[in-house]
C-alpha cells in the first residue's frame, strides 16, 4: 500500500504539485487522471526516483521511502513504464528484459540459458508468445511495451506505474493490455494507471484519483462514482476571474479551409475563421491539432484540401516563408525547440522573420531594427535590461511575449497559437490572453490550440473538438460546457 | 528601455577575442626580446605570407561551423584548385580561364558537400571525411603525383608583389575576411546563417529557407578554399599534391579556439584569424628559439580541449572535489 | 484464469518465430549485404584479372589489413557507444616511439612489449577520462589528444627514426603471426560484443544512453573501458607494424583513424552508435583492401582509391540514414 502525504514540488515559475495526499491500496489497479499540467507526470517521476528532492513524504507498506534514483526505486520493487518506451532496439527481447542486471557466468559471459528460461517464464505468464531471441526493434509498439512489462516483472516489482500506456495502441492491443493488467493484479501487483482517457479508467481500474492544477481533488472507488463526476472534477474551476473580459465581433472571412488531409495525421478538416474572433481547437494529445496547424502554415505538406486566405484562393503553403509573407503566422507549441534561438539576443530573435523589412537591399539597418524591437518591448512591457540580452535569460512568459512580438512584426492577420500558455505562470497567462483579445479587437483572427480545456472555454468564441485527426463537433461559446466538450473528446460523440 | 549597448554575449565573445589578442601580443613581445630578427619587416611579412592560405581556410570553416555544419574537406579543396589551374594551364588554356575554372571546381566541391548534407541529410563529419578523400584522390590523379612548376610570369610574381609595402596576397586575405565579416554581421543572409546554426528548427518555422542557405554556405566555403589554394600556389610557386593535408585539423582547432561554438550560432572570423596567428607565432617563435616546434601542437591540443570545455571543466573538477563532502546519501526517511 | 483464445490469432507475424524461413532470416543478418559485395567483387576481379586468386596476392592484401584491422576493432567499440576516437594513429605512434626509446637502451623485448602496451592503455585511459568527465564531444577531445600525443612524441623523439631494431621484434610482423593475432582479437571481440554483459550493454549505451543509465548500466565505466581498449589495440597494432617494417618512425599511424572509421562505417556500424558489429568492421576492411588490391592489379591509377573509398563511405551512411529514417 502506497501512502502519499502532502507531497509538493515546484519548478521555476510553476507549482507542479501542491500538497497532494492520497493512498493506493495493495493489489489494486488505481487510476490517476487529470489534464495536461495537472501534475500526473510529476508524481510519476517522484515515485520513480527521477526527482528525489520534493516536499512531503511517501510511505510504501508503512515504511518511509524516498528514492534517490531510478535504480533505487527498482531495487525497492517499483518499476515504471513510461509513455516513451525505453527499450533498446538492437538488443533481443531477453537482453532488454535483463538490461543492467544480466545474469552472468564466469568472466562476465552472459548466462543466456538462464535469461531465456526466465524470459520465457515471464512471457508465458503474460500469455505473450514472443521469442526471447527476437531483436526488439522488429517488434510492434504493443509488443515492445510487453517487453517493458516483462522487465518490471523480472525485477520482482510489486508496484508498476503505467504512464499513458495506450497512447500508441490499437483497440485490439488495448484489450490485450487490459488482460495483462488483470493478470498482474491477480498476482498481487499494485498498478498505478495514469491516463487522461476516462473510459479506460472506468474499464480497468478499481479506484480513481483526480488531479487538477497540481492539487488532489478526490479519490473514489470506481463503483462509487461516474464518468461525469470525474470529468467535472478534472475541469471544474471558477472560470470568471481567470480571463480578461472579451467582446467579440465577427468581421470579414479571413481563412477558409476545406477537406484538409494528411494521411496518418488528420482528414476532412473544414473550418472558417473570421476577423475579430478566436476559434479554439480542443482535444487530447494526439488528436492532430498541431499537425493541422503545421500543414496550414506550410511546415508540412498537405496531401489534399483547399485553402482560401483573405478571399484570395491560395494553394496550400509549401514553406513557412510563403505563409508569413501572405499574412499567416504560427506560434509553435515547442517554445524552446522551435520558437527561440537561445544563444542569440532578444533583438535577433524578434527580427528573424522580418529581416527584409529592416533592410535596404542586402544590408540590415540596425537603427530600424532597434526601433521596431523596442516598440514591441515597451508595448508588451517585457522586463529586461536591454534588447541585446540573450533570450535564454528571460522567464517563460517573457520569452513567449518576444515570440508573439516576432509574429506581430510580420503584420499577419491570421494567427495560429499552439499551446501559447504552456509552462507559464498564471500572471503571464493573463497577459497573453489580453494580447489575444487586443489582436482580435483590431480585426485579426486567431486559431487557438490548447490542451487546457478551461482556457479554450474561457477565451474562444467557437470551439472545435478534435479526436484522432477529425473534427467531431463545433460548439459556440454559450453551448460549450466542460462536461459536454470532454464527453465529445473522450467518448466520440458525433457532430 | 535601456539602449545602452550591453550585450552579455558580445561581452564574453569580446573577452575571448581580447584574451586571444593579448596572448598573441605577449608572444610577439616575448619573442621580440628573445630574438633580434623577430619584429623585423622581413620576418613579419614572412609570417603573414605563410599564414595566408590557412587563414582563408579558417574563414571558410568559420562560416560553415557557424551555420551548424562541419567541413573537413577544406584542405583537399585548396589542393584541388591549384591542381586544376595548373593542369589546365599546362594543357594550353589561358591563365584567367584556368583560374576561373579552378574557382568553379572549389564551388563544385562545396556543392557536393551541400548536396550530401542537405539533400540526403547525412552527417557533415562523415560526409566531409568522404569528400575529402575523394577530392584528394582527384588531385593526385590530375597531378599524377608530381609537383608542377610551370606558370605564367605574372602569376608567379603575384606572391611577391607588394602594394604599399604589403604583400598582395595578404591584402587578398584581408579583403576576403572583411567581406565575410560584413556578410555575417550586416547582411540578411549572415543573420540567417547564425540563426540556422543556433536552432535550425526555429529558423525554418520563422520562414528561413534552411536548405538554400546551407547550400550557399558550403559553396561559399568551397570558393574561398579554392581561392586560398590559388594564393598558396602563388606563394610557393608550385602545385603540390599534398597541399593542405594537415590543414583540416589545424584550421578547426584555430576556429574553435577563436570562440566559434562547435554547435553553431556563435562565432567570429576575427577570432579564427587570431587563432591561426597564434599558431603561427608559436611555431615561428619556437623556430627562432631553437625549440622543438612540436610543442605547438601539444599546446594547441590542450588549449582546444580547455576552450571548448571550459565551463564543464571547472564544473566537473569542482564537483570532483566536493563529491567527498556530499557523498552522504540522501536519507531514505 | 481463463486463457483468451482470441489472443492467439491476433499476435503479429513478427512475434511468431520464423519457422521454415531460415532463408529469410539469413538475409536479415546485418553482415550479409557486405559479404555479398565482397563475393561479387571477388568474382568480378577474378574474371577480369589473371592471377587475382593467387595466394601471394592474398598474402599482400592481408598483411595490410592486420594493423588497420586491429585498430578498427577498437574503433568499432568506441563508435558503438556513440563516441569516436581520432587519436588512434597518434596513440599507436606514441606507444611504439616512446616505447622504442628503451629498445635503444638495451631493454629486453619481454619488457619492451608490455611497456608499449601499457603506454597505449594509459593514453586510452586519458581519452576515456576526458570524454566521460568533460561535457565536450568525443570528436573534439580526441582531436585535441591526437595533437597532444603526437606533439609529445615528436618532442621526445626529435623526429628521429629508431633503426635498426633487433631482429627479435620482427617475429610479430612476419609469416602467419599477424594473422593469428588479428584472428584472435577479432574472435575475442566478436565474442565479447555478442556474449558478454559488457559487450551487449555497449549497444544500449549507444542506442539509448538514458535508458541504459536508468536501468543500472554503468555507463561511465563502460565508456572509459572502450577508450582504454582502443588505446591498447592501437599499441598492439603498432607492435605488428614495427615487426613488419623493421624500424620505428614518428610518422607511424598517420591516417589510421580515417581508415578505421571508414572500415567501421562501410561495415555497417551506425556512426551514431547503438548498432553494428565487429564482424561487419572486419568485412568492411576486407572490402576496402580487396578493392585496393583489385584496382592495383587492374593498373587503375592508384590515385582513384581515395575516390572509391569516399564513395563507399557515402553509400554506407546513406543506407544507414535511410534505415534510420524509415523507423
Amino acid at each position: 500500500m502506497i501512502s502519499i502525504e502532502h507531497v509538493s514540488k515546484s519548478f521555476p515559475g510553476v507549482q507542479a504539485l501542491d500538497g497532494v495526499s492520497f493512498s493506493i491500496a495493495d493489489g489494486e489497479v488505481h487510476g490517476l487522471v487529470g489534464e495536461n499540467g495537472a501534475g500526473k507526470s510529476t508524481l510519476i517521476k517522484i515515485l520513480s526516483g527521477i526527482y528525489p528532492d520534493y516536499v512531503g513524504n511517501i510511505r510504501i507498506d508503512g515504511k518511509p521511502s524516498r528514492f534517490t534514483s531510478v535504480h533505487d526505486a527498482q531495487n525497492h520493487g517499483l518499476a515504471t513504464i513510461f509513455q516513451e518506451l525505453t527499450v533498446i532496439q538492437e538488443l533481443s527481447v531477453a537482453e532488454n528484459i535483463f538490461l543492467g542486471r544480466e545474469p552472468v557466468r564466469l568472466g562476465g559471459i552472459l548466462d543466456r540459458e538462464a535469461m531465456r528460461r526466465r524470459s520465457t517464464e515471464v512471457l508465458e505468464f503474460l500469455d505473450a508468445p514472443l521469442d526471447p531471441r527476437t531483436s526488439v526493434g522488429k517488434l510492434s509498439v504493443a509488443n515492445q511495451q510487453i517487453v517493458e512489462i516483462c522487465k518490471a516483472l523480472v525485477l520482482d516489482s510489486r508496484i508498476i506505474i503505467m504512464d499513458e500506456p495506450t497512447s500508441s495502441l490499437t483497440e485490439h492491443e488495448v484489450r490485450q493490455l487490459f488482460l495483462l493488467i488483470r493478470r498482474l493484479r491477480d498476482k498481487g501487483i499494485t498498478i498505478l494507471y495514469v491516463s487522461h482517457k476516462i473510459e479506460e479508467i472506468f474499464e480497468i481500474c478499481d479506484s480513481v484519483t483526480v488531479f487538477r492544477d497540481g492539487k488532489h481533488i478526490g479519490t473514489m472507488e470506481k463503483d462509487r462514482t461516474t464518468a461525469d463526476e470525474v470529468i467535472r472534477m478534472m475541469v471544474g474551476r471558477s472560470l470568471s476571474t481567470m480571463f480578461p473580459p472579451r467582446t467579440s465581433s465577427k468581421g470579414e472571412l479571413l481563412l477558409s479551409v476545406r477537406g484538409l488531409r494528411r494521411s496518418g495525421e488528420f482528414q476532412d478538416i473544414d473550418f472558417d475563421l473570421y476577423g475579430g474572433e478566436i476559434i479554439g481547437f480542443a482535444g487530447l494529445i494526439g488528436a492532430g491539432r498541431t499537425e493541422v496547424a503545421r500543414a496550414v502554415f506550410g511546415a508540412t505538406k498537405l496531401e489534399a484540401g483547399e485553402m482560401t486566405l483573405y478571399n484570395r484562393h491560395s494553394r496550400p503553403f509549401r514553406h513557412p516563408d510563403q505563409a508569413l509573407s501572405q499574412g499567416l503566422a504560427y506560434l509553435s507549441e515547442d517554445r524552446k525547440g522551435e520558437g527561440l534561438m537561445l544563444q542569440l539576443t532578444i533583438r535577433e530573435n524578434m527580427s528573424l522573420s522580418i529581416l527584409h523589412k529592416i533592410s535596404r537591399s542586402l544590408f540590415i539597418q540596425s537603427s530600424k531594427e532597434r526601433e521596431l524591437v523596442s516598440s514591441f518591448i515597451s508595448k508588451f512591457k517585457v522586463k529586461l535590461s536591454s534588447m541585446d540580452q540573450l533570450v535564454e535569460s528571460l522567464s517563460g512568459g517573457n520569452q513567449q511575449k518576444i515570440i508573439i512580438s516576432k509574429l506581430l512584426l510580420t503584420e499577419a492577420r491570421v494567427f495560429i497559437f499552439d499551446e501559447p500558455t504552456r509552462g507559464i505562470d498564471v500572471g503571464a497567462k493573463y497577459e497573453i490572453y489580453k494580447i489575444m483579445n487586443d489582436l482580435t479587437a483590431e480585426g485579426k483572427g486567431i486559431i487557438f490550440i490548447s490542451s487546457e480545456l478551461p482556457e479554450v472555454l474561457g477565451i474562444a468564441d467557437r470551439i472545435f473538438c478534435m479526436r484522432e485527426g477529425r473534427i467531431l463537433k463545433e460548439f459556440s461559446r454559450q453551448d460549450a460546457s466542460p462536461e459536454a466538450v470532454m464527453r465529445v473528446l473522450l467518448g466520440g460523440e458525433a457532430a | 528601455m535601456n539602449n545602452r549597448v550591453f550585450n552579455p554575449r558580445a561581452t564574453s565573445q569580446v573577452r575571448t577575442l581580447l584574451i586571444l589578442a593579448a596572448v598573441n601580443i605577449i608572444i610577439m613581445v616575448a619573442l621580440s626580446f628573445l630574438s633580434r630578427t623577430f619584429l623585423t619587416y622581413g620576418n613579419m611579412t614572412a609570417v603573414m605570407m605563410r599564414m595566408s592560405e590557412l587563414a582563408m581556410l579558417a574563414i571558410a570553416e568559420t562560416i560553415v561551423i557557424i551555420s551548424g555544419g562541419f567541413d573537413l574537406s577544406v584542405g583537399a579543396t585548396m589542393a584541388l584548385s591549384g591542381a586544376v589551374a595548373g593542369t589546365l594551364y599546362v594543357a594550353g588554356i589561358s591563365f584567367p580561364v584556368a583560374f576561373t575554372i579552378a574557382l568553379a571546381a572549389g564551388v563544385a566541391v562545396g556543392a557536393l558537400n551541400a548536396f550530401l548534407v542537405v539533400a540526403l541529410r547525412l552527417q557533415p563529419f562523415i560526409v566531409t571525411v568522404a569528400t575529402m578523400s575523394m577530392v584528394r584522390s582527384v588531385v593526385y590523379a590530375l597531378l599524377k603525383g608530381n609537383v608542377l612548376t610551370e606558370f605564367p610570369e605574372g602569376f608567379l610574381n603575384l606572391g611577391y608583389v607588394y602594394l604599399l609595402k604589403i604583400p598582395v596576397i595578404f591584402l587578398i586575405v584581408a579583403a576576403t575576411a572583411v567581406l565575410v565579416i560584413i556578410l555575417l554581421r550586416r547582411t540578411i543572409v549572415g543573420r540567417r546563417i547564425f540563426a540556422i546554426g543556433a536552432n535550425e528548427r526555429t529558423a525554418f518555422i520563422s520562414g528561413i529557407h534552411v536548405k538554400r542557405i546551407k547550400f550557399l554556405v558550403y559553396c561559399l566555403a568551397g570558393l574561398i578554399c579554392a581561392l586560398g589554394g590559388l594564393l598558396f600556389t602563388a606563394r610557393i610557386r608550385a602545385i603540390i599534391p599534398d597541399a593542405g593535408l594537415n590543414a583540416p585539423l589545424e584550421v578547426i582547432t584555430a576556429v574553435l579556439i577563436g570562440g566559434t561554438l562547435i554547435t553553431g550560432g556563435k562565432g567570429s572570423v576575427i577570432g579564427s584569424l587570431l587563432g591561426i596567428l597564434a599558431m603561427f607565432l608559436l611555431v615561428n617563435g619556437f623556430n627562432l628559439l631553437g625549440l622543438n616546434p612540436f610543442w605547438e601542437v601539444i599546446i594547441l591540443g590542450i588549449i582546444l580541449i580547455y576552450v571548448v570545455g571550459q565551463e564543464s571543466i571547472s564544473r566537473s573538477f569542482g564537483a570532483l572535489i566536493n563529491r567527498r563532502k556530499s557523498d552522504r546519501p540522501i536519507s531514505t526517511s | 484464469m481463463m486463457r483468451n483464445n482470441n489472443s492467439q490469432t491476433s499476435i503479429d507475424a513478427s512475434v511468431r518465430p520464423t519457422q521454415g524461413s531460415w532463408l529469410r532470416r539469413f538475409f536479415q543478418v546485418r553482415e550479409i549485404p557486405i559479404l555479398l559485395y565482397i563475393i561479387i567483387m571477388m568474382i568480378v576481379f577474378s574474371i577480369s584479372i589473371n592471377g587475382f586468386l593467387a595466394v601471394k596476392n592474398f598474402e599482400n592484401i592481408s598483411r595490410q589489413i592486420t594493423t588497420i584491422g586491429i585498430v578498427s576493432v577498437g574503433m568499432t567499440l568506441v563508435i558503438l557507444t556513440g563516441g569516436i576516437d581520432l587519436s588512434v594513429g597518434a596513440m599507436l605512434s606514441f606507444a611504439i616511439n616512446i616505447g622504442g626509446q628503451v629498445i635503444v637502451q638495451g631493454w629486453p623485448i619481454w619488457i619492451v612489449y608490455p611497456f608499449m602496451l601499457l603506454l597505449g592503455l594509459a593514453l586510452g585511459l586519458i581519452n576515456g577520462f576526458l570524454v566521460t568527465r568533460i561535457a565536450v564531444p568525443a570528436l573534439i577531445i580526441t582531436l585535441g589528444t591526437m595533437n597532444i600525443y603526437r606533439g609529445i612524441l615528436m618532442v621526445i623523439t626529435k623526429g628521429r627514426y629508431i633503426t635498426p631494431i633487433p631482429s627479435a621484434y620482427s617475429a610479430l610482423g612476419h609469416g602467419f603471426v599477424p594473422f593469428i593475432i588479428f584472428a584472435v582479437i577479432l574472435g575475442l571481440f566478436i565474442f565479447i560484443t555478442l556474449r558478454t554483459r559488457f559487450g551487449r550493454n555497449l549497444f544500449s549505451i549507444g542506442g539509448a544512453e538514458q535508458s541504459a543509465l536508468y536501468s543500472g548500466v554503468p555507463v561511465r565505466r563502460y565508456k572509459m573501458i572502450v577508450y582504454v581498449i582502443s588505446g591498447l589495440l592501437s599499441a598492439l597494432a603498432g607492435l605488428i607494424l614495427i615487426g613488419r617494417s623493421g624500424f620505428i618512425q614518428p610518422q607511424a599511424g598517420t591516417g589510421y583513424e580515417l581508415n578505421a572509421i571508414a572500415a567501421v562505417v562501410i561495415g555497417g556500424t551506425s556512426i551514431f552508435g547503438g548498432s553494428g558489429s565487429v564482424l561487419g568492421t572486419f568485412l568492411g576492411s576486407v572490402l576496402m583492401a580487396l578493392i585496393l588490391a583489385g584496382l592495383t592489379m587492374l593498373a587503375v591509377n592508384p590515385y582513384w582509391i581515395g575516390l572509391i573509398t569516399g564513395v563507399l563511405i557515402i553509400l554506407a551512411i546513406a543506407v544507414d540514414s535511410l534505415r534510420a529514417l524509415r523507423k
